[in-house]
């Protein structure tokens, strides 16, 4: 991944990488407190954390996936390249309901497409 | 994904304190998929493309992801009757979640987070202190921040490029 820090002069260069390679912390924050209580708190470092650990786990699992697209000689990475590389990274468990869901919706689509018809 | 487990850990981010999901606004509940893309697109070659299903597939793992990490955090700060969750919970969770090996670089990543900040604020007040007992800093701290907390560590298993390698299964 890209250096947020480095390579130029200006902070204004600086903060646009860095919103590049993170996600908004609001909405990260907005996400965590959803599952806590009601009277629950979150420290800024706690949300600052999340939102490195989410980058690392998006561009790790997409690394996977590109990986076996240009294995198999293919430039678009789809969906199902997204749950082969979680389950062969051990993200099993996220693969399975991934798949389904994603079946699903083609399925929806494809009614969609027969309704109009 | 709210249909099987999350992570090995098994069991649901969702229980009975926690906020309910199903009112949740669509904006509310997954991260801003522009930004996703951005970051998806940092991993692959210039001439690479991202399929729509697939960015939507990230963006609900990434919920997913966030919320189990979070819902085990919470239920340690509730246990220890504190209010406030903080990085070490995080990384408290992390471990005990299967994702042992994001401890090393995210401990110099808090190291340096709160030198950086002179630890003035959040966890380093009051009754939150004490769950900096359960995750000791690492002495790497001394590194550079360089933007990217998984910089200057090597992780087995992966292409050298990101921190986490794959989770161990349930013992």
């Amino acid at each position: 991944m890209e250096d947020s820090i480095g390579g130029s002069s200006s902070n204004d260069n600086n903060i646009i990488k860095e919103q590049d390679r993170l996600l908004p912390i609001a909405n990260v924050g907005r996400l965590m407190k959803q599952i806590l209580p009601q009277n629950a708190k979150i420290s800024k470092e706690a949300k600052e954390t999340m939102q490195e650990c989410v980058s690392e786990f998006i561009s790790f699992v997409t690394s996977e996936a590109s990986e076996k697209c240009r294995k198999e000689r293919r430039k678009t990475v789809n969906g199902d390249d997204i749950c082969w590389a979680l389950a062969t990274l051990g993200f099993d468990d996220y693969a399975e309901p991934m798949r389904r869901k994603s079946r699903t919706k083609i399925q929806e689509a494809s009614t969609n497409q027969n309704d109009l018809c | 994904m709210a249909d099987g487990p999350a992570s090995p850990g098994g069991g649901s981010h969702e229980s009975g304190d926690h906020s309910p999901r199903s009112n949740v606004r669509e904006q509310d509940r997954y991260l801003p998929i522009a930004n996703i893309s951005r970051i998806m697109k940092k991993a692959l070659p210039a001439n690479g493309k991202i399929a729509k299903d697939a960015k939507e597939t990230v963006q609900e793992c990434v919920s997913e992801f966030i919320s189990f990490i979070t819902s085990e955090a919470s239920d340690k700060c509730q246990r220890e009757k504190r209010k406030t969750i903080n990085g070490d919970d995080l990384l408290w969770a992390m471990a005990t979640l299967g994702f042992e090996d994001y401890m090393d670089p995210l401990k110099i990543y808090l190291t340096r987070y709160r030198e950086m900040e002179g630890d003035t604020k959040g966890s380093a007040k009051g009754g939150d202190s004490s769950a900096k007992r359960d995750v000791q800093p690492s002495p790497n701290a001394q590194l550079a921040h360089q933007g990217s907390f998984s910089q200057n560590v090597t992780y087995p298993n992966s292409q050298g490029q990101h921190m986490m390698v794959p989770m161990q299964g349930p013992e």
